[in-house]
């Protein structure tokens, strides 16, 4: 049965997402965690510069190495005062007792302890809460454990009616089950490839969902307990920190090849070397709103389209050398020289005569 | 943002496209003049075109032009004519004869103007309200290969990278041939390929057959000639067995967007791509088409880019032919596809 599997994912899974201290929004990985923070919460509203951080404090001594190796860079504080010359007060779009400059976040690095506890506990709450409705709802047994173990249940109340349909229905899939057995074909059905048990069978629950195999006897779960304080999933390996703030020297804007007559300065040749990478943010500078779609495309596994604007292929810093025209005729127009050709020449005369 | 579509003609010209241009009102009738000696009148409706004529002519046609209204047409003829055609009526007239093949033909609205550029280095000035009379002839300095207008201005970019600007109200009033406007050297150091004028007379971009495009103002202040820009574009890398370093294609194509001022450049390499003129950034570089990019054209109400695509004329070709290979593409643009960011 081609059913997907429910995305319900177990409550490990959801811990060991990434998080936003600013938002608390979670994501898929460390990656978008952090073009969500620049986006949403370290972007400037004066230039649309993105920052990396809100604020320019020294790093605390518990940031991870490669952090501090890679953060030599200004947070959106000191931009502001630097560039507009005005201070900034709060990190825009935070929840209302997070928009403190005084705690300095890159990623999940520098998020308080006791932040992060109660984050975990708020997701540990939230995933039960939902499980129990979930269950209330479907009359499914938790994941991994038996019937009867999981927490309680609300006893669904059926009219009549329902429970007829039910009836019914459970009758013709018996009878359809006898039938292909009695004939010896399988079955194309959502049993699990173990084949019916008769328990399962005669069960009054739908019949379990492939990938939820039903678990009769199986080993009852322990319950999820969190050693208090551990985050969840692993951080180390953290994505390289963008350097910003200062032109990148590999995208410098390239020298051109000869003198410029008239004294044309050569703009950044786009499509071989933007400017200047973090104006060429600023200027590409998609709304939060973008941002936003990009990051919801790639936790639902779309790979966005690739901007031309990014695959600026350093290709033309290579040696001059190699350098050919398709055309390189510099006083006759291609034109002029398919006029002269049989197929499209043009004789006065001919026509004339 | 509603989702761009691209769709192809399904009746192209049988050879190579010399230039293809959409009505400037909101019509969506696109012509396409070809080497094929025909001229090519489509009507764009919901993701399709159609072929509503095609206007036989006696040589090939390498320029067209929409007059004053969607049934009227100009073409440039290698036959040294410049026509008028009724679209409806497929009547053609000759409105004056060149000593060697037309290039270009450009139409002004605003000052009922049809000026023909021809490699007998001359411009004819034709004035439409005057039907009949002789054209003003301007002798040039060298031979034109790219015209456009903006509301005021006529940009003349000829051989030897001399570039001409004229005044259009003032070619609308002489009765003797006047000094142009201003004259200039081109920027690009290599042959003027295409120019197109920016549609709010502030400036123009040319480009050259050394993939490269420049951006230039009218104005006539140490500010505004400051602002002026160059950059490279339409190259590829070679591979490294052949040498390395770039292959570098003509920039066959310019044109600016009708609304947003951003432009499009189609170049020998076979991409478009769509600038923003004042952040001087690339916003957008579509799919490699099939063929060099030879002509195109955004609709007058900017909602469609036109495609024109045919084998590029590369050095050396002794048997050029566009035949069974050239193409025209339409590309619905969404909603902010050309619309630019803006100068920061």
């Amino acid at each position: 049965m081609g059913k997907k599997k429910r995305g319900h994912p177990d409550v490990e899974e959801l811990l060991a997402r990434p998080w936003c201290y600013y938002c608390e929004r979670d994501f898929e990985d460390l990656k978008l965690l952090i073009s969500h923070q620049k986006a949403k919460h370290f972007k400037c509203e004066r230039c649309g510069k993105r920052l990396n951080t809100a604020g320019a404090h020294p790093f605390p001594a518990s940031y991870h190495l490669t952090t501090i190796a890679n953060a030599i860079s200004i947070g959106l504080s000191v931009h502001m005062n630097q560039v507009h010359k005005e201070n900034l007060t709060s990190v825009e779009n935070a929840l209302a007792n997070r928009q403190g400059l005084d705690i300095e976040i890159f990623g999940m690095e520098g998020v308080p302890e006791d932040i992060i506890q109660q984050h975990n506990q708020r997701i540990i709450q939230n995933f039960y809460t939902a499980q129990a409705e979930r269950q209330a709802a479907t009359g499914n047994p938790p994941r991994g454990l038996s019937g009867g173990q999981g927490p309680t249940k609300k006893i669904k109340i059926e009219t009549p009616e329902e429970i007829k349909k039910r009836l019914a229905e459970h009758r013709a899939k018996v009878a359809a089950q006898k039938e292909a057995i009695a004939n010896g074909t399988p079955l194309p059905v959502a049993a699990p490839a173990n084949g019916p048990s008769p328990s399962q069978v005669a069960s009054p629950f739908p019949p379990p969902q492939p990938g939820f195999p039903y678990p009769a006897g199986a080993p009852a779960y322990p319950p999820v307990a969190y050693p208090p304080g551990a985050a969840p999933g692993a951080f180390g390996s953290l994505p390289a920190r963008p350097p910003s703030g200062g032109p990148i020297p590999s995208a410098l804007p390239q020298r051109p090849s000869y003198p410029y007559p008239g004294g044309v300065a050569p703009p950044g040749f786009p499509g071989v070397s933007p400017v200047d990478e973090s104006a060429a943010n600023a200027g590409r500078g998609p709304g939060g709103d973008d941002i936003d779609q990009l990051i919801r495309m790639a936790e639902a596994g779309i790979k966005p389209a690739k901007n031309g604007d990014e695959q600026a292929a350093p290709t033309t810093e290579k040696k001059k050398k190699g350098m050919r025209m398709v055309y390189d005729d510099t006083d006759v127009s291609p034109e002029e020289k398919m006029a002269l050709l049989p197929r499209y020449r043009w004789v006065e005369e001919a026509a004339a005569a | 943002m509603a989702p761009s579509t691209q769709f192809e003609l399904s009746q192209p010209p049988t050879d190579a496209i010399s230039s293809l241009v959409f009505s400037p009102d909101s019509s969506h009738r696109l012509l396409v003049s070809s080497w094929d000696k025909h001229v090519y009148l489509y009507q764009l409706a919901d993701d399709q075109a159609s072929l509503l004529n095609k206007y036989e002519h006696r040589a090939p046609v390498l320029d067209v032009c929409f007059g004053a209204t969607n049934n009227e047409a100009y073409t440039a003829g290698m036959d040294r004519q410049v026509k008028k055609i009724d679209l409806t009526s497929g009547e053609q007239t000759v409105l004056s004869k060149h000593s060697e093949p037309v290039r270009c033909v450009v139409y002004s609205p605003a000052h009922n103007l049809l000026v023909s550029a021809s490699w007998d280095n001359t411009l004819h000035v034709h004035k439409l309200s005057e039907p009949g009379s002789e054209p003003l002839v301007i002798p040039l300095p060298g031979k034109p290969h790219a015209l456009s207008s903006s509301p005021t201005k006529l940009v003349v970019a000829m051989t030897a990278r001399l570039v001409h600007i004229y005044d259009l109200p003032t070619l609308a009033s002489a009765t003797s041939p006047p000094a142009p406007w201003q004259t200039r050297e081109s920027s690009l150091k290599f042959l003027t390929r295409a120019v197109a004028c920016m549609p709010n007379d502030a400036g123009y971009a040319t480009s050259s057959i050394e993939g490269r495009v420049a951006v230039e103002w009218f104005e006539d202040t140490p500010e505004s000639q400051a602002r002026k820009y160059a950059f490279k574009c339409h190259r590829q890398a070679a591979p490294e067995e052949e040498g390395g370093g770039d292959i570098v294609y003509p920039v066959n194509a310019l044109t600016f967007h009708p609304v947003y001022g951003t432009f499009a450049s189609g170049g020998g390499d076979g991409t478009v791509a769509l600038w923003d003129a004042e952040a001087k950034r690339r916003m957008r570089q579509y799919q490699k088409f099939p063929e060099a990019v030879a002509s195109l054209g955004f609709s007058g109400d900017g909602k469609y880019l036109a495609i024109g695509v045919c084998p590029g004329f590369e050095t050396g070709m002794e048997d050029y032919t566009g035949q069974g290979r050239t193409r025209v593409f339409v590309r619905e643009l969404g909603e902010t596809e050309a619309k630019g960011k803006g100068a920061k």
